[in-house]
């Protein structure tokens, strides 16, 4: 069993859920600090707000997601024990959670400061909520499209 | 398809029945006032009753306002939200409002709230002078000395940080020793003040404020009424301090007992105020003559016969002269579904109205938005929590208002997609026939209907997404195509959208020969396709531009727009990725469920727990996350092709209210 090969897989693992889940947590912050703001004027926005709020914090699940499914790949989760893998192949592994370690970390970011926006807005035209909502799903797109190159590609190595 | 018809009414009403008259309009409620400048007249009429209403209106706001703190609902505010109200009729109410006298009520309740300020602020104001003290209590004087001072003698109190103590002692003692006297309250070695006093002869004043300021003395002023020594104030003050609390005991018994007694009557008042103020703004759009108001106002045509009916009790008195909407116009737009789109209608009201005469999107996006958020939850487990939640809400509050109805029937029917889509895949919970081993008898039922499992083949899964979205995309151009020649602007039915319709499925046949999905046969047609398509769009897209080359240019620069189309295409593949997303979570949960099983004796416990919350938790995030994203593909990918927006949605004169129902109120509108 090959050790190195192992720990660069880990070492992708641990990219996609800290930096997605980091971002996540920036993004929610900014969201939530807007979404205080507003809701000192008007509590009753309280459920459009946490929606809004909530919209950043999917990166860190779709990180979450990529890493669990990075290090069952290596056989780390299932009761199986490690599989053997070579270094070639745990690089792959690690290159292949990259794209939602960075898209996931600066899209949550931006998705943060966008749902903060549209908090202000909904607080000041509450009957277009529906845009309010689609703005931050926009920047949430590359997120998704990171998701699923990260998907395809573990799909893709061969262990 | 096109949104419902609209005719412009003007309504001749004479002056001594127009009270009634839009009573009437307003129990129908199939009537959108026209509010143009305001008529000679007017003024008169509405100012005075408006004024009184406003006035009603702002006591009852402040009544609930101050209400809210002190009341216990039995009904929560989501239940009444989602139509649990007391039923009343108009006349119950107009009896109810002259039986209240709302502005002493209001009255009371102002003084009873502004005695409450006080007594917290004197409230406030005894505990920081009992912590202030507590510090002093070894003080060996009455307090008298410092806060008021006798004939000769003068007291400064006051904090200075511990280590200019000494140096102040000294310059003070220095200065008159038998004159002054210094009083130092105990303090440890960690900290930075203390509290101290001196006392002096007045005539000293001056030159102790000197040495004071420049070490950092800062001054305390005592109250005037602090004379005794500290332990006799503060018990006075403590005595005090019971008093008000009792006070405020009693007050705060007083307020609840109102609110009880008050807050439904309060609630059914300020709606009925609310009713009457909305019917008498619209005398302000009236025109008036001596005998006669006119009023203008939209109604649906499918409406009239209803208006004539209710408004035939008048005779004479009235007149209805019905005209078709000119182009000057602006009718206001009323979406009109059958039965199955209707819940889908939820969706455009989301993103605004269309113009009047335009198409409404609702029926053409609803099958698109089914497929997609069953594509994006993907999971048959999922949509069966998803159809049980709205489902029980919709069966518990059958008398929700209808655009909330709508909505939770949108729901359910997403969830039913999800089903569908779950059982064709196999997922179910995610694999959790799979994953646990006493649930593998179930697997034969499971596997029967799989046809595709997207973990195993994610290519084709993300070849199914996409050609979903190729189909909605040639749709949209094509309703566009179709909308174009109802407007008879040929021009851009066959230039605009036709060009773009050969060219995209050109390319896509071409692409089918090229992998060898399509037969061979076609390879000649879709390259015919292609080059017709782009030449029609070489040689129209200019047709706005002046000089030869000028269009040839944009002509060619339009062929450029074909990267958005591919943007739109592969913007689909997000089904594929949420689809993966919510079974792979559920996968997660399972196996960490199995995981924790193992711990002896209580491992079945830990793993229920994190079996039905991780769940519930997916099933939160994957629902807001299938919605938001099927929605955008409406909005973003197949709108964007056809529909604009931009009208403005019918908002009749009608019962608006928050917390009771008008039984007079027409069930449908």
């Amino acid at each position: 069993m090959d050790l190195l090969g192992i720990m660069l897989a880990i070492l992708g693992a641990a990219l996609a859920a800290g930096c997605a889940g980091a971002g996540s947590a920036i993004g929610v912050g900014i969201a939530g600090e807007s979404g205080a703001g507003v809701m000192t004027e008007d509590p009753s926005k309280f459920g459009l707000v946490l929606l809004l709020q909530a919209l950043p914090g999917t990166q860190g699940i779709y990180g979450l997601l990529i890493a669990f499914i990075a290090i069952m790949k290596v056989g780390l989760l299932g009761g199986g024990g490690a599989v053997s893998i070579n270094v070639w192949q745990g690089l792959g592994v690690f290159f292949a959670c990259l794209p939602i370690a960075i898209a996931g970390y600066y899209s949550a970011i931006a998705q943060g400061k966008t749902s903060a926006s549209c908090i202000q807005m909904i607080a000041k035209r509450p009957e277009e909520t529906g845009k309010a909502v689609i703005l931050p799903a926009m920047v949430e797109t590359y997120a998704v499209l990171a998701l699923l190159m990260s998907i395809i590609l573990l799909n893709g190595i061969k262990i | 398809m096109a949104v419902a018809r609209i005719k412009k009414l003007e309504l001749y009403v004479h002056k001594s029945i127009i009270d009634n008259v839009l009573a009437s309009l307003q129990k129908v409620g199939v009537c959108e006032i026209i509010s143009g400048e305001q008529g000679e007249g007017s003024v008169e009429v509405s100012t005075g009753e408006l004024q009184e209403l406003d006035a009603c209106l702002s006591e009852s706001r402040f009544l609930l306002r101050f209400f809210d703190t002190y009341y216990v609902d039995d009904v929560g505010s989501m239940a009444r939200a989602l139509g649990e109200r007391p039923v009343k009729s108009l006349l119950e109410l107009a009896s109810l409002a002259r039986d209240t006298d709302i502005t002493s009520l209001a009255e009371q309740m102002r003084k009873l709230e502004r005695r409450m300020v006080e007594i917290r602020s004197e409230l406030s104001q005894i505990e920081s002078l009992q912590l202030m003290l507590a510090k002093l209590k070894d003080f060996p004087y009455a307090l008298e000395l410092v806060s008021q001072g006798t004939e000769t003698i003068r007291g400064v109190l006051g904090t200075i940080p511990v280590e200019q103590f000494s140096e102040w002692n000294d310059s003070l003692l220095g200065k008159a020793r038998e004159d002054v006297e210094i009083y130092v309250a105990p303090y440890d070695d960690k900290a930075k003040e203390t509290w101290v006093a001196a006392f002096f002869l007045k005539e000293l004043e001056d030159e102790v404020q000197d040495i004071c300021s420049r070490h950092n003395f800062s001054k305390i002023e005592l109250p005037a009424g602090l004379i005794g020594m500290v332990d006799e104030e503060n018990s006075k003050l403590t005595a005090r301090s019971t008093e008000l609390k009792d006070e405020e005991e009693i007050n705060h018994r007083q307020a609840a007992a109102a609110a009880a007694k008050n807050m439904q009557t309060i609630r059914a008042l300020s709606d009925y105020w609310s009713v009457l103020k909305s019917r008498t703004e619209v005398l302000e759009s009236g025109e008036y003559t001596d005998q006669i108001v006119l009023l203008k106002a939209w109604v649906p045509a499918g409406s009239v016969e209803l208006l004539k009916e209710e408004l035939s009790q008048y005779e004479e008195l009235v007149e209805l002269l019905f005209s078709e909407p000119t182009n000057e116009d602006d009718p206001p737009c009323m979406l009109k579904n059958h039965k199955w789109s209707l819940p889908y209608e939820t969706l455009t009201r989301l993103y605004g109205a269309p113009k009047y005469g335009e198409l409404d999107p609702t029926p053409l996006l609803a099958p698109f938005f089914f497929i997609f958020f069953g594509m994006c939850l993907g999971d048959g487990g999922y949509g069966l929590v998803v159809i049980g939640f709205f489902a029980y809400f919709l069966h518990k509050y059958k008398r929700m208002p209808s655009g909330t109805k709508q909505f939770f029937k949108l729901f359910v029917l997403a969830g039913i997609a999800t089903v569908i889509v779950g059982a064709l895949t196999g997922g179910w919970l995610g694999d959790m026939v799979d994953a646990f081993s006493f649930l593998h008898f179930l697997k034969p039922i499971k596997d029967a209907p799989v046809v595709l499992n997207p973990m195993n083949d994610p290519m084709t899964f993300l070849g199914i997404s996409l050609a979903f979205g190729l189909v909605q995309i040639l749709f949209g151009l094509f309703i566009a195509f179709y909308d174009c020649l109802r407007k008879k602007d040929y021009m851009g039915a066959f230039a605009d959208q036709g060009g773009w319709l050969l060219l995209l499925i050109g390319i896509t046949l071409f692409c089918g020969v090229l992998t060898g999905k399509v037969p061979s046969g076609l390879g000649m047609v879709s390259k015919v396709m292609m080059s017709a398509g782009a030449l029609i769009l070489i040689f129209t897209q200019g047709r706005e531009k002046k000089g030869v080359f000028r269009k040839a240019l944009s002509g060619i620069l339009s062929l450029y727009n074909i990267t958005s189309y591919l943007g739109d295409f592969l913007s689909y593949s997000r089904l594929l990725a949420l689809g993966l997303a919510t079974s792979a979570i559920a996968m997660i949960v399972n196996m960490l469920s199995t995981l924790v099983s193992g711990i002896p004796y209580i491992g079945w416990v830990f793993a229920i727990v994190l079996f039905i919350g991780g769940h519930l938790f997916s099933v939160a995030v994957n629902v807001l996350g299938a919605f938001v994203h099927s929605l955008r593909l409406q909005y973003v990918e197949f709108f964007s092709k056809f529909y604009k927006g931009g009208g403005k949605f019918f908002t009749p004169l009608c019962y608006t209210t928050s917390f009771v129902e008008i039984s007079e109120a027409s069930k449908d509108i």
